[in-house]
This record gives C-alpha cells, structure tokens and sequence, in this order.
C-alpha cells in the first residue's frame, strides 16, 4: 500500500508539475490574450489536480471535492470577467495582441 | 456573531438589487454609508454582545468557525473608514444621474460601482475573519474579481491593461496560493490555521512544507505588491476610477497581502530565521526600489502608487524584524498607511476632477485656488514621509527602534534613508503641484465639492489625532498587540 501511495504521488506531482509548466510557458511567450486566458486555466487546472491528489492520498476526499468544486465556480467567475477584460481591451485597440497593452509604463 | 459582518452587507447588495431602480439607485450610496459606520462603531465600542456572543442559524450555515482577535478589530476600523471615503468619493466622481441615456449605454454606472464596493468591504471582512485557508482563499477571489471590475468601471483604455495586468499577476498568485493550500493539506489532512500549525511543527522541514510556505508567501507577495512582483500595482492603481484607486491602495492589497502576510505568519508558519531574513530582504528592497521609482514619477496617482509600495516595505520590514515591537509596529503602519495614503488618493481625486488632468508638470499653484485639497495633503504627506508628532511617525519610529532592537542595524539605518527619500519625493510633488506660482490655465479653478471635502478632512483629523494621542493610543491600541504572539 506505501508503495502505491508513493507511487501514486510521484506520477501525480509529475504530471501536475508538467501542466504547470505548459502553462507558465503560455502565460509567459503567447502574444495573444485569449492564449494567456487559456494559459491561466491550465495553471489553475493543473492546480486542481493537486488537490484532488492530496484529498485521496490523505483519506479526505470530501474535503477536497468541496474545494473542488468551490474552486470550479471562482474559476469561471475569474475567467469570465478577464473575457469581459479582453473583449474591452479589443475594442479600444482593434487587436488582441498583447504587445497593444504597452500605454502605461513608467 | 461577527459573521454578520460578513452576511449583512450580502443581504444589503440582495436588497439593492431588487426591481425598484430609481429607489434603489438613490438609496444604494447610503446603505453602504450606514454600513461602513456601523461597523465603525461596533469597532469603536466593542459592544460584547456582538463580538462574543455565539453565531445564531444564520451563521451557522457558514462552515467557518470566524476568529477573531485583536488585530481583526484594527482591520474592520480600518476597511469602514476607507471604505466609507471611498464611497463619498465615488458620489463625488461619477456623474450619471444627470446624464442623458445613450442607448447601449450603462445609465447607473455610480450604482454599479457602489454595489461593487460593498461586495468589496463584504469580501475583506471576510478575509478578515477567515480561519482557514480555504474561506481565506475564498474571500480573497471575493475581493479580487469585485477589484477588477471596478478598475475598468469607466471603460477607458489604459483601465483595461490595468485590470489586465493585475487580473494575471493576481491568478497566478492565486494558484501558487492554492498549490500550497494543497501541499499543506497533503500534510495536515486538514486547512484551519490551528491543525495545520501543529502538522507543521511535527514536520518542519520536510520538503513538501518548505515548499508549500515558500509558494504561500510568494503568493501573498505578489497579492500585495512587493518589489519584485510590483509589476501591475502601479498600472491597475493609476488607471483605476479615482474611487477605486482610494479603496485598492488604501486597503484592498494591505487586506489581500500584508495582513494576510501578517496572518499566515502569526498563525501558521512562525518565525523562523529563513523568513524573517526574506521578509527583511523583500521589505527593504520594497520600500527603497518604490521611494526611488516615485521620485522620477509625472502621474500623481503612480507616484502615490510607488509610494505605496514603498509603504508597504516598511510593513513587511516590521514583520520581519521577528519581535512583538516589530508587530506592533507593522500593524500600527498598516493602520496609518491605510488612512493617510486614502487621504492623498482623495485629494488626487479632487485634483483630478478639478483640474482635468494627472500630470503633475502640467499643475502648479493649485492650494491656492483648493486650499483644502491643499493642506489635508499637506498633513498626509508630513505623516507619510514620517515627520512628528503626526501618527505616521510613530509608526516608523516603532519599526525602526524594534529593528535596532532584534540587532538588524543596517536595515534601521536604510529605513531611516528611506524615509528621506519619501520626503524628496513628496517635497517634489507638493512643489509641483500646490506650491508656486498659479499655471497657466487655471484661473477659474475652483475648490472641490463637500462630498470629497468631508472624507478628507476626516482623514486628516484621524492622521493628526492619532499623532498627538499617542500617549492614550499606547494603552489601547499598541499594547493589546502582546495578546497575539
């Protein structure tokens, strides 16, 4: 049972640490805001993930699917009012180009 | 019940949004008004039957068992106070009562954003109150998408690559606050601050741990702005409506990230030798990085925004010193950076609103035409840059002496160059803007109205009452700090 358990933990840390990454990498080289949206998912996603792994490992899986599902909702909050920032952002610039958000600097 | 701090102001926003439109919109500024006092005085007056007595049914349908101690109090005085300006502001600047309709157009934008303060103030009580990570994770996304849409509540564009800035560094922030959240739980089994403190203890230095404190702390930095993650703090604040730039540097990221610091620290982590020579490290770049970077400013909102960041240094630099004379000192500056950096928001907002313009080598003479505006900043900036008897002086000096005191001389010593340096750049800006001959252009300004005249006359009183009171104030307010480590 240990060794499942470490098992277990190992691929999971793995894999989340793989998302995180692709995520970071989206947040940090894609010129696109909407990409930078999706890049903000996946890191959250990723750290989802997290969560569900620490819930079954320690025995409380209840705990972690409330946050779970907490968390799914502020997510869609978050993400729908950074859609309702871009789509502001597009219209004033024409573009969704993050190089356009360069007025305030300084 | 203090959860009712949290519950009334949701059942007020119900209220208000209910299909009486021209009630409602006419009412909504003094519901948030009388909520703010309230809870003032609740504060004020510490009646015990509210602060001790037992959550009725309605609190019970929260999971959250609510703390509360000494430093939650100094926390709700200080959200009504900024609170309450920022909506005296707000009914200041926005104007759309008297607008006509476009069609499309929003016709009660000052409704929105009032409602959006008070989800705001809803959202840091809760903060404030929260006992364990997971309602403060909650809260804190509360507060931050209610900050959001109020940054671009005027729609223009440097609002929206504010917002969008501060939207990023704030999501990220956020999961780095949820992976630790995660990690401790795989330890703790369990998220109030209490079982996880004792898990900690039991493993303080397994790998899992570290990390998870070093993602939390990291996340709570950037959440409040510390150089190096300072990036969006000046964009979102100086784009921001002028209402919303006194409640976010006023309060929103001293709740979302140095109280919180101050928090996690005191209830979960401790202090260890690592932290406080972070703290100390992040603090004192902070406060020199912010002080040097407002000096070269030309926008006064981002100069009070560097400003504030350099503030805030001197907090974490508090904290990091380790001792309860340190505490005290950052909690006493949070207190007063939260009044006088509100008080110089609202006179940016007065100038704003008066002159049509930010520039600061645009203006020049203006006390003489508002001189109110004029000399309620002046004693905002005497308390900022830490001249006595004014109540920012006692802050640094007690930061400074409880620095000398736990042996961290050098850090003393840059505190005290900083608080120069806060003075030049003040000195630069007070000569710029209100001192000096009358430019050119601004023969007919006038003073602002009395809605933004009262918020900054109250806040000048508090700085000044503070300062001199100190006496009585050591009692009440410094000495009660004991009680939290």
């Amino acid at each position: 049972m240990m060794a499942y358990t470490q098992a277990l933990f190992s691929a999971g840390i793995i894999f989340t640490v793989l998302l995180a990454v692709a995520a970071l990498y989206c947040l940090l080289f894609s010129r696109n805001l909407i990409r930078i949206l999706i890049g903000l998912e996946l890191l959250t996603k990723s750290v989802t993930l997290l969560i569900a792994l620490a819930g079954h490992i320690t025995g409380h899986m209840a705990l972690a699917q409330t946050m779970i599902i907490t968390l799914i909702v502020i997510e869609v909050v978050v993400i729908a009012v950074a859609a309702g920032i871009v789509i502001g952002a597009q219209r004033h610039n024409q573009s969704l180009d993050v190089r356009m958000l360069r007025n305030l600097k300084g | 019940m203090p959860v009712l701090l949290i519950i009334v102001p949701l059942l007020a926003l119900l209220v208000l949004n209910l299909p009486w439109m021209r009630l409602m919109n006419r009412l909504a500024l003094w519901v948030g008004l009388i909520l703010c006092l309230i809870q003032f005085f609740l504060v004020l007056h510490s009646p015990s039957f509210f602060w001790e007595a037992p959550p009725l049914w309605l609190g019970r349908l929260f999971l959250f068992a609510p703390s509360l101690d000494y430093l939650s109090l100094v926390m709700f005085l200080a959200i009504a106070i900024v609170g309450a300006s920022a909506l005296l502001v707000c009914r200041y600047s926005i104007h759309d009562l008297l607008e006509p309709v476009k069609p499309g157009a929003c016709s009660h934008k000052r409704f929105l954003v009032i409602n959006l303060l008070i989800l705001a103030l809803t959202g840091m009580n809760g903060v404030v109150l929260a006992n364990d990570l997971f309602s403060l994770y909650v809260f804190l996304e509360i507060t931050a998408v209610a900050s959001y849409i109020l940054i671009v509540a005027e729609k223009g564009r440097d609002a929206f690559e504010g917002a969008f800035k501060y939207l990023v560094m704030s999501a990220v922030a956020t999961a780095l606050i949820l992976a630790a959240i995660a990690l401790l739980m795989l330890t703790a089994g369990d998220l109030s601050y209490a079982n996880i403190k004792l898990a900690m203890s039991a493993s303080s230095d397994s790998h899992i741990v570290l990390a998870a404190v070093a993602m939390l702390v990291v996340g709570l930095f950037i959440k409040g702005g510390l150089i190096p993650f300072h990036g969006w703090l000046p964009d979102a604040y100086s784009a921001a409506p002028a209402a919303v730039s006194v409640l976010l540097a006023g309060i929103v990221t001293k709740t979302t990230g140095v109280y919180t610091l101050i928090r996690i620290v005191l209830s979960v982590i401790g202090f260890s030798d690592t932290l406080e020579n972070l703290l100390l490290l992040i603090g004192a770049a902070s406060m020199l990085v912010g002080a040097l970077a407002a000096l070269g400013q030309s926008d006064f909102k981002r100069m009070l925004a560097y400003s504030s960041i350099s503030q805030v240094g001197y907090m974490v630099l508090g904290l990091g010193a380790g001792t309860i004379l340190g505490l005290a000192g950052s909690i006493f500056h949070l207190f007063n950076h939260a009044i006088f950096k509100s008080l110089l928001f609202v006179n940016a907002a007065a100038v704003e609103q008066q002159t049509g313009t930010r520039d600061m080598n645009r203006m020049g003479g203006i006390a003489e035409k508002m001189p109110v505006t004029g000399c309620t900043s002046i004693i905002a900036f005497l308390s900022t840059a830490g001249i006595p008897p004014l109540a920012g002086f006692w802050s640094k000096l007690i930061i400074i002496v409880a620095l000398w005191q736990s042996g961290h001389i050098a850090y003393a010593v840059l505190a005290i160059l900083a608080s120069l340096l806060t003075l030049a750049y003040f000195l630069s800006m007070q000569r710029r803007v209100f001192f000096g001959k009358l430019a050119a252009g601004f023969e007919n300004l006038k003073e602002a109205n009395v809605w933004i005249l009262i918020p900054a006359c109250v806040l000048a009183a508090i700085t000044i009452g503070v300062g001199i009171g100190i006496p009585w104030l050591f009692e009440t307010f410094l000495l009660p700090i004991r009680s939290l480590l």
